[in-house]
């Protein structure tokens, strides 16, 4: 049943607006492209959906994610230890949405130092990710009550070098033992220096990337490590607000979607192996 | 208010929509703005803040040597390199037959000196370090604590002996009998019961031998026990599977955190 009467209005003016279009000559549009547009706008449909179903109140579980249940405490266990906690937003910039990910968790994490009261250094690689993780840190600090705790120099440049900026976050984390090492954002080879080195010092650390061939590393040298899209839902678990929690459902629902578009293809094809049918889904889905 | 909240929301979601939208279009203006402009805007905004990020570095450098904090001396060697690579790249090219500019990539120059022999080396110190941090990762991996670390390193023994030549020259009834003999030990671990171990062990002994002298003792056959072929089929079938999984569930994660931010849903960003 359709209970959300307005996202129905709009879908239909949506439809309605672009077959007007579509039926006009559709100028500008490039038509090979017309899959692709209808995937992305049935996708960010269906966030929408589940993301104003999650405002309206109704219940929506999000399951337990040790990796970000985990963080609450490392920052207490670096509170207990009286040691900073290191927070590495991975090497790119902002252009990235990993490193803009990263960010988003770091002012998660500002927000629980500023509760306990825990001195947290953020050494970044970009000058721009310098200046929107201050904005990040200040803003958590301010709404937790504690802007006497936030100095600029807790974020600062080291360089923009990959191997030189793990050199330097190493010597932060073998001069300052820090007791809880985060790594949220984009990582390439350095990601294994900096993982083992924090183990040694025996940090808690955790880990959350969506950089493919850096998982592993994380996996084996990180206490906990978020894989892919719970890197991405990280915000919606830390912060419970309803419509980041719909987002993540709705992200859960076009998995679905897809896991069925697969199966569904797969028979298709050996159909079309067969004889059985004369659609090829590979040409179509291939446009 | 509005200058920290609705404006910057405002901005992300109008370039947001047309950098999404435009790729679907070949507007020339819109194109031209995604493709080029949206991406130079960046590039320049990325090179005025890398005075920020230089003159922040310099800062705290230079206060751990004024106030002679822990780990003073290293930040000599930082303060020093910055007043020499700016030396180098501004003032003292090294080689007057050079023209500024091209001094940073030119032979004989100071730069392209510091550079070759000092930022490369140390770059390629670090990374050569990678080396054995993989080891130590890899013996925590590897031990057996339960059934996935053991199934990681059987796995990993797989690829690492079938990628190499040693790993073609070892024969698959040589792998079958090792087969044979770990079956036996969980048989064993299974049902605790020293007969039935041996008669499996040595049944399947006398089964690969009877086998193998049928058959001529082939090297790659049978080839699910020939370990190149074993290691292209983890390679090429359960590893991209678990990869691809991953990958979908990664894109999924771009865009729905693109999609929450377009759309002003997202809103950590600036503080909220």
């Amino acid at each position: 049943m359709m209970k959300d009467k307005n996202f129905l209005y709009g879908s239909i003016g949506f439809i309605f607006s672009f077959l007007v279009y579509w039926f006009l000559g559709h100028p500008y549009f490039i038509t090979e492209r017309f899959l692709m547009f209808v995937a992305i706008v049935g996708f960010g449909g269906i966030l929408i959906f589940y993301t104003r179903m999650a405002q309206r109140g109704e219940d929506i579980f999000l399951r337990t994610i040790p990796g970000l249940k985990a963080v609450e405490e490392a920052v207490g266990r670096s509170t207990e230890m009286g040691k900073p906690v290191l927070f590495v937003p991975g090497i790119q910039d902002m252009d990235q949405v990993e490193t803009v990910a990263g960010v988003i968790v770091l002012g998660h994490v500002s927000k629980m130092t500023a509760r306990y009261e825990t001195p947290l250094n953020v050494p970044v690689s970009r000058a721009i990710v310098m200046k929107a993780a201050r904005e990040a840190c200040k803003e958590s600090y301010l709404v937790e009550g504690r802007p006497d705790m936030f100095h600029e120099d807790m974020v600062h440049y080291v360089t923009d070098e990959q191997f030189a900026y793990a050199a330097g976050v190493n010597g932060i984390m073998v001069r300052e033992k820090p007791a809880a090492c985060i790594y949220m954002g984009k990582f390439y080879a350095e990601s294994l220096i900096l993982a083992e080195t924090g183990n040694s010092i025996g940090a808690i650390q955790i880990a959350g990337t969506a950089s493919q061939a850096q998982i592993p590393f994380f996996v084996t040298a990180c206490d906990y490590t978020l894989i892919g899209e719970e890197f991405f839902a990280a915000s919606a678990y830390l912060s419970g607000k309803p419509e980041l929690v719909g987002g993540v459902k709705g992200q859960d629902m076009i998995k679905l979607t897809i896991i069925v578009i697969l199966i569904v293809s797969l028979f298709l094809r050996l159909a079309f192996d067969l004889n059985l049918v004369n659609i090829n889904i590979l040409d179509i889905l291939s446009t | 208010m509005l200058w920290k909240r609705q404006i910057p929301i405002l901005i992300v979601t109008v370039i947001g929509f047309l950098t999404l939208f435009g790729w679907f279009t070949d507007q020339p203006q819109i194109k031209s703005f995604v493709d080029d402009d949206a991406t130079q805007w960046f590039d320049i905004l990325a090179s005025f803040a890398i005075f920020l990020g230089g003159f922040n570095l310099l800062k705290l450098q230079t206060q751990k040597i004024l106030r002679k904090q822990e780990g003073w001396e290293y930040s000599i060697f930082a303060v020093a390199g910055i007043f020499f690579a700016l030396v180098a790249g501004f003032i003292i090219k090294g080689n007057p037959d050079v023209a500024w500019g091209t001094h940073v990539s030119a032979k004989g120059t100071v730069f392209k000196w510091m550079f070759t022999y000092m930022v490369a080396p140390m770059q390629a110190t670090m990374f050569a370090l990678l080396a054995f941090y993989v080891a130590s990762a890899s013996y925590r991996a590897f031990r057996i604590r339960n059934f996935e670390a053991t199934l990681l390193l059987v796995s990993g023994i797989i690829i690492m002996l079938g990628r190499v030549p040693l790993g073609s020259a070892i024969s698959s009834w040589f792998c079958l009998y090792l087969f044979v003999l770990f079956s036996g030990i969980l048989i064993n671990s299974f049902f605790k019961n020293k007969q039935y171990t041996a008669i499996f062990v040595i049944g399947g002994i006398v089964l690969v031998t009877v086998s193998g002298m049928f058959m001529g003792w082939p090297v790659d056959k049978p080839g699910v026990f020939y370990l190149p072929y074993l290691q292209e089929w983890i390679y090429k079938y359960p590893n991209v599977a678990g990869a691809r999984s991953i990958m979908i569930g990664i894109g999924l994660g771009i865009f729905s955190t693109s999609i929450r931010y377009v759309l002003g849903i997202e809103k950590s960003y600036i503080g909220e």
